[in-house]
């Protein structure tokens, strides 16, 4: 780890950087990945599983617990992915509610910061549920049972990407609180 | 002093934003309810449109290319576009034509027909999600592209227009479970219905239950029911674990094009009660007119 001459890690810039400014880093995120999935997805012929972003933002948003502002961008992103997807407006919207209340509540429960085990099955958990929900829901409203094959790929790579690069998605402490307000 | 939680909110503040999280997961749910009612889910139809022609349209310069000085290659760009959007027609056009030409030919010797008005667009979007399996194309009503129109690509028939924007339309590819196509051997003649399939494959129902097709014939439209002319491709027939099955035509030539042309217009008959009667018009005729109002 880098250090100053004092002895002091040093610290990145993500790290002291606040809530809300990961906040809208990580709705770009989103906004760019899922701008980039409206595009025909296919590499040597084959069809690529685009991650499904926004639950991203669901899944690591509701770590810190509940708060407006991310409830709104999620509202705002399912109501694009219902137009895009083609699905009845409010799906989407539900699907990511509902992981983002998911999240807050295994985040009050339990310390998802610190707990290694947690902090690996509690996301898991969180998008299998958001897989069930936009299945089922699919599967209400299409009024038969929708593939689930090309869903749980997409989900999959959700999960994988999230993995690497879940930190993105990390806002630290609520948006809105100052340093040190959080115990 | 209040309790804080793991997540550092106060109980009350927690369970203020506990209710509106709630509110608005039933709120969704209410405007999920509120369009199974097609009165309602037509409501939102102009928003779907104004969305599919930002997503799909992309006629106009973006604010980024404005900004960064590139507006003469955009625009440069979008005119070879165009062009090769119309020589892509024009070649679909010459393929098609060459190989009614030769059949004609060799069978009657006669002229092929002229080639279909259509339009030729490029997709710009593609949904492969839980819900209906739909491309959006940049091309719509300003366009000349038609309420219901037909898409085909190179390999055969793609789907039906199912929403029309100014300048996109959404159509719903003939893979999707909830379309139906009614569909025809082109050697056997046998009739079914194709509907879309888990596995990349169609799948046929309605058909005879004597008869069935021949292993890898072409599966043309038999245009029952209006919705599709007659003879355009859409795959071949595979019998695969006693169930016949069609491997689609489309999926061999995704170009990232599609050619939309009308839909075929069927005239309303007139009920006969309205086709007024002259007054030079026999007595004999007067009365088998009468007859058939009986």
């Amino acid at each position: 780890m880098a250090t100053r001459k004092s002895g002091r890690p040093r610290k990145s810039l993500w790290s002291i950087t606040g809530p809300t400014p990961r906040l809208l880093f990580g709705a770009f995120a989103i906004a760019a990945i899922g701008l980039l999935g409206l595009t025909p997805k296919t590499m040597f012929g084959l069809s690529i599983a685009w991650p499904y972003a926004a639950l991203w933002g669901a899944v690591g948003w509701g770590r810190v617990g509940m708060s407006l502002r991310p409830m709104i961008l999620l509202i705002a992103f399912g109501l694009i992915q219902d137009i895009s997807f083609n699905a009845p407006l409010g799906c989407f919207v539900i699907v990511n509610l509902v992981v983002y209340g998911f999240s807050a509540w295994i985040a009050g429960m339990f310390d998802v910061m610190n707990e290694p085990l947690v902090a690996v099955i509690a996301p898991i958990l969180q998008f299998i549920s958001g897989f069930l929900v936009l299945w089922l829901m699919a599967s209400a409203l299409e009024d038969h049972a929708v593939r689930a094959t090309p869903l749980f790929a997409a989900f999959l790579t959700t999960g994988v990407i999230y993995a690497a690069c879940h930190r993105l998605f990390d806002l630290g402490r609520a948006p809105g609180e100052s340093v040190g307000q959080t115990t | 002093m209040a309790r804080l939680s793991r997540s550092g909110q106060k109980p009350k503040q927690r369970s203020a934003k506990r209710l509106i999280l709630f509110v608005f997961i039933f709120g969704a749910a209410a405007l999920v309810v509120a369009q199974s009612a097609p009165q309602i889910r037509h409501v939102f139809d102009p928003v779907r449109t104004t969305a599919g022609d930002r997503l799909g349209g992309g006629d106009t310069i973006s604010l980024w290319a404005r900004m960064t000085g590139q507006v003469a290659r955009e625009r440069r760009i979008k005119d070879l576009e165009a062009e090769v959007r119309e020589l892509s027609r024009y070649r679909a056009a010459a393929i098609s034509m060459a190989e009614r030409l030769e059949a004609y030919e060799q069978i009657l010797n006669l002229m092929g027909e002229p080639p279909v008005r259509g339009v030729t667009a490029r997709v710009t979007a593609e949904s492969d999600g839980p819900f209906a399996q739909t491309l959006l194309a940049n091309a719509g009503r300003a366009q000349g592209v038609d309420p219901g129109a037909i898409a085909l690509n190179e390999g055969g028939l793609v789907g039906r227009v199912i929403q029309l924007g100014e300048h996109s339309s959404r159509i719903l590819l003939i893979t999707d479970f909830n379309s139906r196509v009614p569909v025809m051997g082109e050697v056997s003649g046998v009739r079914a219905i194709l509907y879309g399939g888990r596995d990349g494959l169609g799948s046929m129902t309605d058909m005879p239950e004597r008869t069935g097709f021949i292993e890898g014939e072409r599966i043309l439209t038999s245009a029952e029911g209006g919705a599709f002319p007659r003879g355009l491709i859409v795959g071949e027939a595979r019998l695969l674990s006693g169930d016949w099955r069609v491997k689609y035509g489309m999926a061999r030539r995704a170009g990232g094009y599609v050619q939309m042309i009308p839909p075929p217009l069927i005239d309303t008959p007139v009920a006969v009660e309205e086709i007024p009667v002259s007054d030079e018009v026999a007595p004999e005729q007067a009365s088998a007119a009468q007859g058939v109002r009986q």
